[in-house]
């Protein structure tokens, strides 16, 4: 269908648009039109990015002076690859209503791991040995010397790409990384490295979200983009955490080692090099004296990282005298590595800021803050200079590096942590020396400086006005919508009680109370026997989880609900979650049924959708808190109360509540689905607890809802799903209309015509 | 025996589920109604529906089976009249569930004794026969067979539930049993499943697929939930997958299985079928019945080609496979052939203009006028016009 919303017509690739979409696209063209920032909460299964995606493409056609470039980010390649399957419907429906005039270049970008279509370099285990086996191949110095020696093995991939170089030209069309891999194989093209040079001119980039926050990444990827763009964060509830980890570091003595390691190659690296080539070395060191830091423009293969810190925070000066030479700088690098080790060795916790921690490097080991600031940069041209491919074995001293210059470029934000233990297992010793970020607004500054438009949204941003607080932004618009529904679809319930009557909480009081575990056991158990095919339950942590399994085990509570459902487990293993979620499919399908245990900020937590009769019901037992006494998070809190005067206990249970709604949403993914979400804890039914729900959810808890005990949810589940189970009209006609034709909204047009413009 | 006419359904198997409208309008006042209902226990939510339990509920349930009836039968696409129809009663531990009083059992047990004898009286052509699931196992309770009472007496002494249910090996056990009938007859499964999940020994999706490649259409009434594998069954072979909100809600679904359902789309080349029409046999005469083995005198029928003798119509012959029929039996059959045409329902009470009141049955030409008369003659019209 085609509308129109005030000068821009929208090219919809449906015949029938939901009200919640209409609305979104007005808000966000209101958000375009001002050149603004804003935050939008739209519940999953609305179909939000459609919507955006239609709209922005839209406004871009009809303003072909000044044509928009999106940047839309994902957290995961399966979302990117959904996303771009959506823009390639919608492209296809608009070239078919425009004629070619609508043609335009949208890709998917990830890494080499994604991307790679030689055969013997994909097949690397992780994406840094990917990383690395293609340095190996595409590396400049390689290539020059297989010029010299044909036995020197290269990537014909690369080879052609580069031959043809800054001519290649992508025909109009929606690239993903399938798409892409196919293209290349069949031209003979580097993907990956085609895809890198075309996104600074594609209309379209689908990506990352560290392409853009990560500056480590952002500099050699997002460099080049243009400021008439939109920035979408799609699924952003957890854009702060994604922020700091941008920007944090931890150091173990794994890590110290390894570095040690890196150490003495170099050392050896550079002896050899005396020996045959110390041009080399003395070049290097001419161009540093010069002040550059890297070789001006490097050739593409070659640009590993950028620098950590953000981009107007980099100095442009020349490297400090002392750490030119190359011998110079790994002395620097020992002993700073050294420093490490001794810290490591504290007993007890230590906690100082940026600030104490450079003064003492000064004091112990002689390294001012400025040394410490080039400190990444210098690591890099030294690699480049001794010619090392294998990037991957470099990792460590690279984090000891970007440590060191986060450290010494940031006063403010940060702090260092070092515990001698994990405060949940204090008789493993495991030191770890952590730098942390707390400013979740430092990474993101430069996306909204250098973008004209900033969109943050996802189905869960409750409470709306913290975001901008956290990010430290103004945003232009900020809403959230509900969802229209033909019938209710989603039965929120507040469950306070046991069967016995008892309160259930997870909290630090009630939690080992053998009887809260019985009865949320019982719970369990009247569930799996009432509701069919799946059923997900989500627990506060891992440790948590497994203690109250062993409870239910022993009681043999967990035998009798075996006897309604097979039971699958998450654990911290990624392969073993795997394979436990697809049995658990299977299990669904076949109609044994199947409850999942899972653990809210885990892996399935986040990123796993289960959907119809993957998940008829979620019980996220208790409220999923941070582990408060974590120095992290203490310390991260006084921050926020300092800086952004947000209270300690608003930010925690804002965020408890926003990992409760993220679990508890996955049920729900489209308008056809139905399901049922049990929040089992007495604190959910305060009002401060769960005012902080999102909209969407909140719209269908009844007051009757909100202090259930056991067999009054039963008895409400019965009923829900037998009613779910009758045959419904879909497009709402009886009394609730919940989907617009482009008549309808024509018709709505001429009636309130000022109600939209 | 099927009829050749315009087939319009297109039974298709969608994957993203949700997607099938049984385009009628019921269902909708029949839930709010519960709905209504079962919200007294909270004595101080607000009702949102509005909507009060009628206080007849049989009439209105009948109105609307009745209805149901003539919408589903004024389109004219083909049926199969001849029908083999299995009922699968699920009598695992679910079954004992007492969310239906006395217990889903008994209720199920009294509902399918109603669907017998109405199914034989809509279809006097077809056969039936009953299977039970429990301790994972599939039982064959009775044969396919014409009698409503010798299925009915087998049921009520066999009531006692236990175990898990397994789909597959009922569907393995139906789809054996049905495998031998002949091609003309329409296979049917009726399954009324109390449990929330299947218990099997292999995989169900297989009988699901040996269900749909031998035409074998297969139809679920759920007690509790919507079940995923219930409805990738019905959806794959072409049946009909309901969910009952309560008793009243459940004779009607199963009664919805009583006339013929629209033949599937492949098997419905026209077929013609060798009848005899038996005579009845002299009072008094004592033969050897060919059915039950043993000698009985009088009261039996003579198959017009072997002479052997049987004892109830319809049936088919033991000896010759001849199906033995009586003309009564074909005309009602065929009334699902040639429905009535729609008659609008007009109540005299809410007519008073005497000029649109209808002075007589369109049927029977019988006066309408006194009131007495009035629903006699609605029904008379519908049963009369049907035989
Ligand atoms: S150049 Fe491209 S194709 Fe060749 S190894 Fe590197 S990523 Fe793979
Ligand atoms: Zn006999
Ligand atoms: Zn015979
Ligand atoms: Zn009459």
């Amino acid at each position: 269908m085609k509308f129109q919303i005030e000068d821009v017509t929208v090219y919809f690739p449906y015949d029938n648009i939901y009200p919640e979409q209409y609305e979104y696209m007005i808000e966000l063209k209101r958000v375009l039109d001002a050149k603004g920032h804003c935050v939008l909460e739209m519940p999953t299964g609305t179909g939000k990015t459609i919507a955006l995606l239609s709209l922005i493409t839209s406004y871009s056609l009809s303003k072909p002076s000044s044509p928009l470039k999106l940047i839309y980010c994902t957290r995961t390649v399966h979302e990117m690859e959904k996303t771009l399957a959506e823009l390639k419907f919608l492209y296809k429906y608009q070239v078919q209503m425009l004629g070619p005039s609508a043609g335009i270049l949208a890709l998917g970008l990830s890494s080499r791991k994604n991307l790679c279509v030689n055969p013997n370099v994909v097949s690397a285990e992780n994406r840094d040995s990917v990383d690395a086996a293609c340095r190996k191949l595409t590396a400049s110095w390689v290539r020059s010397m297989a010029i010299e020696n044909r036995n020197v093995p290269t990537c014909e991939f690369y080879e052609n790409y580069e031959k043809v170089a800054s001519n290649v030209v992508l025909p109009p069309g929606v690239y993903t990384l399938q798409d892409l891999r196919v293209f290349g194989k069949e031209k003979g093209w580097c993907p990956y490295f085609l895809a890198r040079y075309m996104v600074r001119s594609a209309n379209v980039v689908v990506y990352s979200y560290q392409y853009l926050l990560d500056p480590k990444v952002a500099g050699i990827i997002s460099k080049e983009m243009q400021r008439e763009s939109v920035v979408v964060f799609d699924e952003a509830h957890n854009i702060d955490n994604v922020c700091i980890e941008a920007l944090s570091v931890s150091v173990r003595r794994q890590t110290l080692e390894g570095a040690t390691r890196n150490i003495s190659r170099m050392s050896q690296e550079i002896e050899r090099l005396k020996a045959t080539d110390a041009g080399r070395l003395r070049a290097e060191y001419n161009r540093l004296v010069e002040g550059l830091a890297q070789r001006g423009n490097l050739p593409i293969a070659d640009t590993w990282f950028a620098n950590p810190t953000l981009p107007e925070d980099i100095l442009k000066e020349a490297v400090p005298g002392n750490i030119r030479r190359a011998e110079h700088f790994l002395s620097v690098l020992r002993r700073l590595v050294q420093y490490f080790k001794g810290r490591l060795l504290a007993e007890n916790v230590e906690k100082e800021g940026p600030v104490t921690f450079v003064a003492s490097i000064n004091t112990q080991v002689g390294i001012d803050q400025k040394m410490l600031r080039f400190c990444y940069d210098r690591l890099h041209s030294l690699l480049l200079t001794l010619e090392i491919t294998d990037t991957d074995e470099f990792l460590h001293i690279q984090s000891i590096c970007d440590l060191a210059t986060l450290v010494g470029t940031y006063t403010r934000g940060f702090s260092i942590i070092i515990e001698p233990f994990d405060e949940r297992m204090p008789h493993i010793p495991d030191p770890v020396l952590q730098l942390c970020c707390h400013d979740a607004s430092l990474a993101i500054k430069p996306v909204f400086e250098r973008f004209q438009s900033v969109v943050i949204t996802s189905g869960t941003l409750s409470p709306i006005d913290l975001y901008p607080r956290l990010l430290n932004f103004d945003p232009k618009v900020s809403r959230s919508f509900t969802m229209s529904l033909t019938r209710d679809c989603i039965c929120p319930m507040v469950l306070t009680r046991g069967s016995d009557q008892l309160p259930v909480s997870t909290k630090y009081d009630l939690r080992s109370d053998p009887g809260v575990e019985k009865n949320y056991g019982k719970l369990l158990l009247e569930m799996v026997s009432v509701v069919p095919d799946g059923v997900v339950c989500f627990f506060v942590s891992y440790s948590y989880m497994d203690g109250i399994v062993n409870s239910w085990h022993e009681s043999g509570i967990l035998k009798e609900i075996m006897q309604h459902k097979l039971v699958f487990i998450e654990t911290q293993d990624v392969v073993e979650t795997t394979l436990a979620l697809d049995n658990y499919r299977r299990a669904c399908d076949c109609g044994r049924g199947a409850v999942f245990f899972s653990v809210a900020r885990g892996k399935v937590a986040e990123g796993i959708d289960f959907d119809r009769h993957y998940g008829r019901l979620v019980i996220m037992f208790g409220v999923p808190f941070q582990y408060t006494l974590s120095r992290v998070l203490l310390a991260r809190l006084e921050y926020l109360r300092e800086t952004f005067q947000i209270k300690e206990g608003d930010f925690l249970t804002f965020d408890a509540l926003r990992q409760a709604a993220q679990c508890v949403g996955r049920v729900i993914r489209s308008k056809a689905d139905y399901g049922m979400m049990i929040f089992a804890d007495k604190r959910y039914s305060r009002h401060d607890k769960r005012s902080k729900l999102p909209g969407w959810i909140l719209s269908h808890l009844r007051d009757a809802h909100l202090n259930l005990s056991t067999d009054m949810a039963v008895h409400i589940a019965r009923e829900f799903l037998k009613r779910m189970a009758q045959p419904y009209d879909k497009t709402g006609a009886i009394g609730r209309k919940t989907l617009m034709s482009q008549e309808d909204l024509k018709k709505m047009h001429s009636n309130g015509g000022g109600m939209f413009s | 025996m099927s009829h050749n006419e315009t087939n319009g359904e297109d039974i298709r198997f969608n994957r993203e589920e949700e997607d099938d409208d049984e385009g009628d309008g019921r269902g909708l006042d029949a839930w709010e109604r519960v709905y209504a209902d079962e919200r007294s226990w909270e004595s101080l939510q607000e009702d949102e529906s509005g909507l009060l339990r009628p206080v007849d509920n049989k009439t209105l349930l009948h109105a609307q089976y009745r209805r149901r009836l003539r919408t589903a039968t004024s389109i004219r696409i083909q049926k199969g009249l001849i029908r083999y129809l299995y009922i699968v009663l699920d009598l695992s531990r679910a079954a004992s569930e007492m969310d239906y009083k006395p217990s889903r059992m008994i209720v199920v047990a009294r509902q399918v004794e109603a669907f017998i004898r109405e199914f034989f009286d809509q279809n006097p052509l077809s056969q039936l026969g009953l299977v039970t699931l429990k301790d994972g196992v599939a039982h064959s309770l009775t044969d396919l067979g014409g009698s409503p009472e010798s299925h009915i007496k087998v049921l009520m002494g066999k009531l006692e539930c236990s175990g898990d249910a397994s789909l597959q090996n009922g569907l393995d056990l139906v789809h054996s049993l049905l495998n031998q009938i002949p091609s003309y007859g329409h296979r049917e499964v009726l399954i009324l499943y109390s449990a929330l999940s299947t218990c099997d020994p292999g995989d169900v999706t297989e009988a699901i697929q040996k269900c749909k490649s031998s035409k074998i259409r297969c139809s679920v009434i759920g007690l509790a939930a919507e079940l995923y594998v219930c409805k990738c069954l019905c959806q794959e072979t072409g049946g009909s997958y309901n969910v009952a909100l309560d008793e009243p809600h459940l004779k009607e679904l199963i009664l919805e299985h009583a006339p013929p359902p629209p033949a599937i789309a492949e098997f419905a080349t026209p077929n013609l079928i060798k009848m005899g029409f038996p005579q009845r046999a002299a009072e008094g005469v004592i033969s050897i019945c060919s059915c039950h083995k043993e000698a009985k005198s009088g009261g039996g029928y003579i198959c017009p080609r072997c002479r052997a003798r049987i004892c109830e119509l319809p049936s088919e012959c033991q000896i010759c496979g001849l199906i033995l029929v009586s003309s009564p039996h074909l005309a009602r059959s065929y009334h699902h052939l040639f429905p009535i045409t729609p008659f609008d329902d007009v109540s005299p009470l809410v007519s008073n203009d005497p000029r649109k009141l209808l002075k007589n049955c369109f049927g029977c030409q019988q006066s309408l006028l006194n009131p007495g008369n009035y629903s006699y003659h609605l029904l008379a019209t519908s049963i009369l016009f049907h035989i």
